[in-house]
């Protein structure tokens, strides 16, 4: 293979976590956002926890943001391969983590709107899935640290 | 598939059970909500709809009648869960005038098939052999029999009430989920408009009894 295809593969493993994560929460937040929008129509109070509970899914981003700074380095042939990898998995994971949770939120805004009481509760299996989001933020950037260095210019 | 996060996350619960509150959202703000959907799901809706106008009308139609209903509908309707809804509906309707008729110990309606076919074959049978899908039927015969309409009502409504809610757990935020609202709304609003016209006929009766002859003055 070429040099030109192996800095593409490692560049868009460095940049593949946070658009795949943007993906997540764009698809995330906005399930959130229409059902927080809705039950807003059907309660007379509580806007804003709704309208909190509708941006968790936002954290994919950050995450995203974070390992890839963690894998931006210059690329080099031995490293293109796992910063390839490391990327678009971990950046796969953010992205359904993003948009499910979404969906958790979704069911725990509607959930909560007819029974205010299980507001902590109904959130818990979006907190769940946030969880297996952080297993594979901490993980990428465990491996990050292990690919191997650039060799230095002479 | 089209979700619909805003509209479903919009709608009210309905009580459960059917019998247990009011009508959480009227059918003029029920309508508005329904604004939100894409036009060919407002088609959908509005056949269901306008299904749900026709059921409520008296049962005194003649078995033609609600055969040819049945065909015009199923040429209409193309959603699956629409045809389930029309059809189990039809269904019912064909074993009380069934049961119906057995009691005025006339035969066999000509209802829809399959199961007018089924109803013929064991007519004989108390149930039509059908109990044992169909748990119902014994005591709403038995109700009706009894003339307690209010009470047969009432099995009917339960029936259709958990039919509805046990198919409206495999969809969330889905057209599905907001047809099968609809159905339990128009349960729910059949049920307590029914408690309406009790309690005006009640009201009037107390009227009359507090006023006498005066109550029917101008």
């Amino acid at each position: 293979m070429s040099e030109p295809f192996w800095n593409m593969m490692g560049m868009l493993g460095i940049y593949a976590p946070l658009a795949l994560g943007a993906i997540g929460s764009i698809m995330g937040c906005s399930a959130a956002g229409q059902a927080a929008c809705g039950a807003m129509l059907d309660v007379e109070s509580g806007y804003g926890r709704l309208v909190g509970l509708s941006a968790l899914p936002s954290s994919q981003t950050i995450y995203g943001i974070v390992v890839m700074l963690s894998l931006n380095r210059t690329i080099a042939i031995d490293s293109a391969p796992g910063l390839f990898a490391i990327g678009v998995l971990c950046g796969a994971a953010l992205l359904f983590s993003g948009w499910y949770q979404g969906l958790c939120c979704a069911s725990a805004i509607h959930a909560t709107k007819s029974k205010p009481e299980v507001f902590g509760l109904s959130a818990a299996p979006a907190a769940i899935v946030e969880g297996f989001a952080v297993f594979a933020f901490i993980f990428a950037l465990i491996l990050a640290g292990s690919l191997p260095a650039a060799p230095v210019a002479s | 598939m089209t979700s619909y996060y805003t509209l479903v996350a919009s709608l009210p619960p309905l009580p459960q059970p059917f019998d247990s509150g009011p009508l959480p959202i009227t059918r003029s703000t029920l309508r508005s909500r329904l604004d939100l959907l894409d036009d060919d799901d407002r088609m959908v809706v509005d056949q269901i709809s306008r299904f749900f106008v026709w059921d409520r009308q008296p049962l005194d139609r003649t078995d033609e009648e609600v055969w040819q209903t049945h065909q015009r509908l199923m040429e209409q309707i193309d959603n699956p869960l629409v045809r389930q809804v029309v059809n189990h509906r039809f269904d019912m309707r064909t074993i009380v005038a069934a049961i119906r008729r057995k009691r005025d110990q006339e035969g066999p309606p000509i209802g829809v098939p399959p199961l007018a076919g089924m109803i013929r074959r064991n007519w004989d049978a108390p149930d039509f052999n059908l109990s044992t899908r169909y748990r119902w039927i014994g005591p709403f015969a038995e109700a009706a029999a009894a003339g307690k309409v209010v009470q047969a009502q009432h099995i009917l409504f339960t029936d259709l009430w958990n039919t509805w809610t046990r198919i409206a757990q495999q969809y969330h935020f889905t057209f599905e989920s907001i047809l099968l609202y609809l159905a339990r709304w128009e349960i729910v609003e059949r049920w307590t408009s029914r408690d309406a016209d009790a309690g005006r006929e009640r009201f009037n009766d107390l009227i009359r009894e507090t006023l006498g002859e005066y109550a029917e003055l101008d």
